[in-house]
């Protein structure tokens, strides 16, 4: 009798969830109509007739949407990546230096925390970009024609980064470390204090105590944490319209307001998400599962 | 006596500070590079800046284009929300009000939208008019309201033994959280009108706010989750065996334990709420970093990004930090509690 209830209610909310989708989808049809857009991809294949300033593959206005979304892609996977890795750095930094004994080194990671994680992200970008870059003279820093830093970007060893890419790598970078210096204080202050004492007595060097003993078992507290820091950094990666570097969100955009092709530019924006998404994920997951393998064979 | 103390505390400091030939160096690079900077910044914060930018926007950045005749209006829904916040922080031992005060809470809404458009008396004002801080303070309050019930009903449906509640909730906030918030914003501005009835609008402001709400209670369902799986199992089986139902389990079982468990995470969603509004002045609402853009964008203050940046930043930050506090300091009282 109970189950027989149960499956009857279950049977109305998918009833109801359908007419509430059917609803929608039916006035999104009407507007469609009205508007004489219809619902298609059949335009990613026109030339996109827009340029872009930063491209890691050929590209020119002539080529297709569907391209100039790959190359957004690129950008925003470049931008992505090469944050990931510097807050990674940045944060072990500021996360070891919170945990370390130098007092003033602490002071100054823990003001950096609080103020860098209580302002909004997008005014941090604003500042590197339109303060950070564009504020500089031209010749900021010049160094024997190896490192430039000028309001036209970054300049070294034959390397050029133009000024919305750097600014994008360094806000992002920054915000994120703070958080990431966070999850590593944590995943260091939950090991057990006898875990310090006793490779002390075991009379192993600080170093090899560190390695050896300590930063495996802080490991499965971190990879976690980080996890999550990784994902937010993608996602706030998009924030780089705001900016003007040419990401795939900011591609979007352009299109839209070319083509108003609003729902195919959002299904595909959701899209690449979700893969981006499952993607670090899984990654993560590996290095999860490798580091709790590591506890094992430790213990 | 005074000096052996002295002379006591500095060599702590020498042992903490010069240890080893690493910390020597740190120290000293580290307090150079302070004093220069500090020297310098100092030496830009009184003669170089000009800070007429901020001080003849101040009624700009707090409300906005408001009509500078109805900006009382404004000033009581702010001020009546500081007091109702004072008095849920410190709570006064009527039992009355402790009864009300969700009911306070959420009458905060019904008051704001009624100073704020007006109406039913008071002249009405139009929602591109709101800005400022006020518009942050609005966007923050409406769509964190909103979103707590939600967030609550995805936690449950997510632990539901019905199938069908906990596929389509656990479907709903995996997706919502592996979507950047600037697309659901988008989504919010621009695609809401195209899944609408024709002739039904629904206001800008209140577009952001069913996009944040639907954005922010993904998060807060995975919060309570959090809190419900550190629920122990005695205190349910306990219930039950007390003849609680259901419905009574969840009221005066899990809601209460689990908000009390997840009340840090909520916090820390409504500050980041709070920053996230932010992302609204891409799509065109003129909230407090809003206001600052448009003041930037304007001949007159052209080129004074430093002093407007500060100034926001230092806006956000007091307000972001005094909500950090709060939540501390609910967090020990509910741990003594």
């Amino acid at each position: 009798m109970k189950s027989y209830k149960t499956i009857f209610f279950q049977i109305i909310i998918i009833l109801l969830f359908i007419l509430l989708f059917g609803f929608l989808i039916n006035n999104l049809i009407i507007n469609l109509i009205r508007t004489d857009l219809g619902f298609n991809f059949s335009w990613l294949l026109k030339p996109a007739s827009f340029a872009l300033a930063e491209h890691a593959l050929p590209y020119s206005p002539s080529d297709s949407y569907a391209w100039a979304l790959f190359i957004g892609l690129l950008n925003s996977l470049k931008v992505i990546f090469i944050s990931l890795f510097l807050s990674t750095i940045l944060g072990t930094i500021i996360g070891l230096s919170r945990t370390g004994n130098n007092i003033l080194l602490k002071i100054i990671s823990s003001s950096y925390i609080t103020i860098i994680r209580q302002t909004p992200l997008l005014l941090q970008l604003m500042f590197w970009y339109f303060v950070g870059f564009l504020g500089i003279k031209n010749n900021f820093i010049y160094f024997s024609n190896l490192i430039k830093i000028n309001n036209q970007g970054i300049e070294f060893f034959g390397l050029s980064l133009t000024s919305e890419f750097s600014a994008l790598i360094i806000g992002l970078s920054v915000f994120t470390s703070a958080f990431i210096g966070e999850v590593i204080r944590g995943g260091i202050i939950s090991v057990p204090k006898g875990q310090w004492e006793s490779y002390r007595s075991l009379g192993l060097t600080e170093k090899n105590g560190l390695i050896k003993v300590i930063i495996p078992q802080a490991l499965p507290a971190i990879v976690p944490g980080l996890t999550n820091q990784y994902l937010n950094l993608a996602k706030n990666s998009t924030l780089a319209i705001a900016i003007g570097y040419s990401d795939i969100y900011a591609i979007n955009d352009t299109i839209i307001n070319q083509t108003g092709r609003a729902i195919e530019c959002f299904i595909i924006l959701l899209l690449t998400f979700l893969i981006l998404n499952l993607f670090i994920t899984n990654f993560m997951e590996t290095i999860n599962k490798l580091v709790h393998k590591k506890k094992i064979y430790i213990n | 006596m005074q000096l052996k103390k002295t002379k006591k505390y500095l060599q702590k400091l020498r042992g903490i500070l010069f240890l080893n030939s690493l910390n020597n160096f740190l120290t000293i690079l580290l307090i150079s590079t302070i004093l220069i900077l500090s020297l310098r910044s100092f030496n830009w914060f009184i003669f170089n800046a000009k800070w007429s930018v901020i001080t003849t926007n101040i009624p700009l950045f707090a409300f906005g284009t408001f009509p500078s005749d109805q900006r009382w209006r404004p000033i009581i829904w702010i001020v009546s929300l500081l007091i109702i916040s004072l008095l849920s922080i410190i709570p006064p031992k009527w039992k009355w009000f402790q009864k009300n005060l969700i009911i306070a809470w959420i009458g905060m809404i019904p008051l704001g939208i009624f100073l704020l458009y007006g109406g039913l008396g008071l002249q009405t004002v139009m929602s591109r008019n709101f800005g400022g801080l006020t518009l942050t303070i609005l966007l923050t309050i409406c769509s964190s309201i909103f979103a707590l019930p939600i967030g609550i009903g995805l936690a449950f449906g997510r632990q539901s033994s019905l199938f069908v509640v906990k596929k389509l909730s656990s479907m709903y906030i995996d997706s919502m959280r592996a979507v950047p918030l600037i697309a659901v914003l988008f989504f919010g501005q621009l695609l809401i009108p195209l899944f609408l009835p024709l002739g039904i609008e629904i206001d800008r402001v209140w577009r952001a706010i069913f996009a944040f709400t639907l954005f922010v209670s993904a998060y807060i369902a995975e919060d309570i989750r959090g809190g419900l799986q550190a629920i122990p199992n005695t205190q349910l089986e306990s219930a039950k065996s007390l003849g609680l139902n259901q419905f009574q389990i969840i009221r005066f079982i899990l809601i209460p334990q689990s908000l009390r468990i997840a009340l840090p995470a909520l916090t820390n969603q409504v500050i980041g709420l709070f920053q996230n509004t932010s992302l609204m002045s891409i799509l065109g609402l003129v909230e407090l970093l809003g206001v600052g853009r448009s003041i930037l964008a304007n001949p007159k203050f052209i080129g004074q990004y430093i002093e407007v940046y500060i100034w926001l930043a230092s806006v956000y930050w007091l307000i972001c930090t005094i909500m950090a506090l709060i939540a501390k300091y609910l967090e020990k009282r509910l741990k003594i509690a």
